[in-house]
């Protein structure tokens, strides 16, 4: 290496038409409906499947841990606090500021964003599924021992089954949660909805900020209302219980 | 923890641009509270004093929980442009509905044992709201308040990506502040959320008469699902 | 609810968690296909079986194309490239390449001098500063490849109303504005080809600082909430012409043609064509295509990696 600059090429090199945008995108318009067309396949889609998987993740893994925790809790109810008291503290510090501090960790990869994002699901589903468990009415408990059911089968065929809202409602907040946090894993890994939203915003181009913001807003929106319906059907027995 | 006391020290050397930006941060939050308070509070006392709009009142803070709060920035970006009312108008779409909800709630659930007795005694509709319906209602309404302003607090640090400033100017900046920076300024921002929730409990409290104090409010935990409504996650 | 239902659903999202995180796995980053075997005969594939390198690229428009420039032109040759794009400003590049989790990204000299190897002199020309910074590199497990003809400088951008107004045309104009408003991404502030040299080479002192993220200062620029913007030279929205650009004619941003900068370690194992490819792409890149790429990008909104691989296609390096 020992010309530091390189020669150019002996002919200047071919710089092809690389297509004018259309007027709308070339005047950044309010929404230009052609840009959406054109790029969802190469930049809105696979965000928004990135997206989705950065979430399902998130949600499975933050429940299972969770309700692994909670079921330990519930039954010694020493390790409530300490557990309370880590996911807790997780849950203070902003995603923005945890994103990154995890980066020396476990590097600038899907990792880093799913271990914030399994820490933030993890306090509300711990703390809803604990709180749904507790709220047993003692003497239902007692009646289904004295029925003669054993401590697990009281677990799994009493009380979980009238935990069911509070965890239901636990998974609602939790994936509208994570739904939200993930477009900021952006700063870690260029993926999610996050992704075009930040290029948006690097040239303020109305259309790709409104097309992934809205997007992104219709993801949180559909997730709770599909987790509602979720709900409805498997506790049918607390519709009676609003009655105005 | 190293980091930890890197970031301490970095509390410690930079009080002036934490104050700064603090400042900035809580100039954000008052605005878009107080819009939203001027707003959401009379129309959701109203809305409950008449009995009326319960679907709309109780869903609107189900759908503004839901509202991703980037992507808000994000299309708030594209229509107003960068800046401090952009943000602030994204924040007030965020804290409106819950602000709503908890008055609507509070006022429209108050005992009608207790409303009765006073139409019977005389009032007037309106002394019925005055006298007897917002003093009860007064501590669910600072609940949602106080929900509130922590939502704001924890998601105006993402105003840096929208050109406006906050604390999250520097936990965007790892450049220039590096990690202990971040983590100053992220301990901060949870300060800032606590005191907040200090506060406004404090006031809650305050405003709780004697004698409710000593019941537990339970039904709104149940209605929003969650066992602990003030918790929201910091962004 | 029957104890049974209950089991199936925790069991159905057990197998929900297990699937998605197998799917999720399975992909990679940003895993675009690559365009191999469109026109190279299977002989020309030095990169098959060679172990697969991790780019990175900065967080603005320039560096996604030459990001995806460099990426499709190696993957054409057979070699595996993971794309880590947008990971932020050269510090985070500079620590990433450190740490391993990139093995190279494409950087500016004079960037890299001053901001990497603390070196704040100020060279004669673009080789003196490359053989500067080339030693420094050696001396910490990278290596510079050669140069491209395009440099892309950091420049203040004014409105052509505001340069009227103020009478400017070059930097040193600037000094004599009182709480002069300048918007620039937030590293600016400590660098050399920064505000640090613009105090001490033109005497610029009073400045009103605004930290902004790398692309809305022309938005700000265009609202009025800055006077004065840093932009880049080869910057699309530059080609508009709504913008008047101030001479620098003391150099104090300095040159800032582009090298890759590659771990020493990786281009051994890569073996000799990977530097090769890299430069073949180099000696392609003069400050006019640069110029239309990333216009392309940012005015006419196409994808970094369409834009690249057009221009790759239509001089042959793919």
């Amino acid at each position: 290496m020992t010309a530091a600059a390189l020669p150019l090429a002996a002919a200047e090199p071919v710089i092809p038409d690389f297509g004018r945008g259309s007027t709308c995108v070339r005047e950044n318009g309010a929404f230009c409906w052609d840009w959406v067309s054109d790029h969802w396949g190469d930049t809105l889609r696979p965000a928004l499947m990135q997206h989705l998987a950065l979430t399902a993740i998130a949600i499975s893994l933050g429940f299972a841990i969770a309700f692994v925790l909670a079921l330990a809790a519930h039954r010694r109810g020493r390790l409530t606090t300490p557990v309370v008291l880590v996911t807790g503290l997780l849950y203070t510090i902003p995603s923005l500021a945890l994103f990154q501090l995890l980066v020396p960790f476990t590097g600038l990869s899907r990792t880093t964003a799913e271990v914030a994002l399994v820490s933030y699901t993890l306090l509300i589903l711990f703390r809803n599924t604990l709180a749904g468990l507790a709220g047993v009415p003692e003497e239902v408990r007692d009646a289904a021992r004295g029925m003669g059911l054993t401590q697990r089968q009281v677990l799994w065929t009493v009380e979980l089954p009238l935990a069911l809202p509070a965890i239901v409602a636990g998974l609602r907040i939790a994936t509208v949660t994570v739904i939200s946090l993930a477009t900021v894993a952006v700063f870690v890994v260029n993926e999610g909805l996050g992704a075009p939203i930040y290029a948006g915003l690097q040239q303020t181009f109305k259309t790709e900020l409104i097309a992934a913001g809205a997007l992104c807003v219709a993801l949180a929106l559909i997730a709770d209302g599909l987790l509602v319906l979720l709900q409805r059907v498997l506790t049918p027995w607390t519709r009676v219980a609003r009655s105005r | 923890m190293n980091d930890f006391t890197d970031a301490l020290q970095f509390i410690a050397d930079n009080t002036a641009l934490l104050w700064s930006l603090t400042l900035d941060h809580l100039a954000l939050t008052g605005a878009a509270v107080g819009i939203s308070l001027v707003i959401a509070i009379p129309l959701g006392v109203t809305l409950g004093h008449l009995h009326r709009g319960s679907f709309v009142a109780i869903n609107v803070s189900n759908v503004g929980r839901a509202l991703p709060s980037l992507a808000l920035i994000s299309i708030g970006v594209a229509v107003l442009g960068i800046g401090f009312v952009n943000v602030m108008v994204a924040l007030v779409v965020l804290a409106f509905p819950l602000m709503l909800t908890n008055a609507y709630v509070a006022v429209e659930g108050v005992d009608q044992d207790a409303v009765e007795a006073a139409r019977g005694m005389g009032m007037k509709p309106h002394e019925v709201l005055w006298k007897v319906e917002l003093p009860l209602a007064l501590p669910l309404i600072f609940a949602g308040i106080r929900t509130a302003v922590v939502y704001v607090i924890a998601t105006a640090t993402l105003a840096a990506v929208a050109g406006a400033h906050s604390l999250g100017d520097i936990i965007v900046d790892q450049a220039t502040y590096r990690l202990p920076g971040v983590l100053g300024a992220a301990i901060c921002v949870a300060v800032l959320a606590l005191l907040a929730e200090l506060l406004f409990a404090g006031l809650q409290r305050a405003v709780t008469p004697r004698a409710l104090r000593l019941e537990e409010r339970g039904a709104p935990t149940v209605l929003l699902g969650n066992p602990d409504p003030e918790r929201t996650v910091s962004t | 609810m029957k104890q049974g239902t209950l089991r199936t659903i925790l069991a159905l999202v057990a197998a929900l968690a297990l699937t998605t995180g197998v799917a999720a796995c399975g992909g990679s980053d940003n895993d675009d296909s690559s365009t191999n075997g469109s026109t190279q005969a299977a002989a020309t594939q030095p990169g098959k079986g060679k172990p697969a390198v991790t780019l990175g690229t900065k967080n603005f428009t320039e560096q996604f194309v030459l990001g995806q420039l460099y990426k499709q032109a190696l993957e054409a040759k057979g070699y595996k490239v993971a794309l880590k794009q947008n990971i932020g400003s050269t510090e985070i590049a500079d620590k990433a390449l450190r740490s391993g989790q990139i093995d190279l990204y494409p950087e500016y000299i004079g960037i890299f001098n001053t901001a990497v190897a603390g070196d704040s002199k100020a060279y004669p020309d673009v080789n003196a500063a490359f053989s500067a910074g080339q030693a420094y590199a050696r001396d910490h497990g990278y290596t510079l490849l050669p140069l491209t003809p395009f440099t892309d400088v950091d420049a203040l951008a004014v409105t052509p109303d505001y340069a009227r107004e103020h009478n400017l045309s070059s930097v040193a104009d600037l000094a004599a504005i009182r709480g002069l408003k300048l918007g620039a991404p937030p590293e600016f502030r400590e660098r050399e080809t920064g505000l640090v040299g613009l105090e001490r080479v033109y005497g610029i002192r009073d400045v009103d600082f605004s930290p902004l993220t790398i692309g809305l200062q022309y938005q700000a620029l265009d609202d009025g909430k800055i006077d004065t913007a840093d932009v880049f030279t080869t910057d699309g929205q530059l080609q508009s012409g709504r913008y008047v650009v101030l001479d620098d004619p003391k150099n104090v941003f300095g040159f800032q043609n582009v090298t890759p900068i590659v771990s020493t370690k990786v281009l051994r194992a890569e073996g000799p064509e990977f530097a090769t490819t890299l430069n073949e792409v180099s000696r392609a890149l003069t400050t006019r295509a640069m110029q239309q790429m990333n216009a392309a990008v940012a005015i006419d909104k196409q994808n970094p990696a369409d834009v690249a691989k057009q221009y790759l296609q239509a001089n042959g390096l793919v």
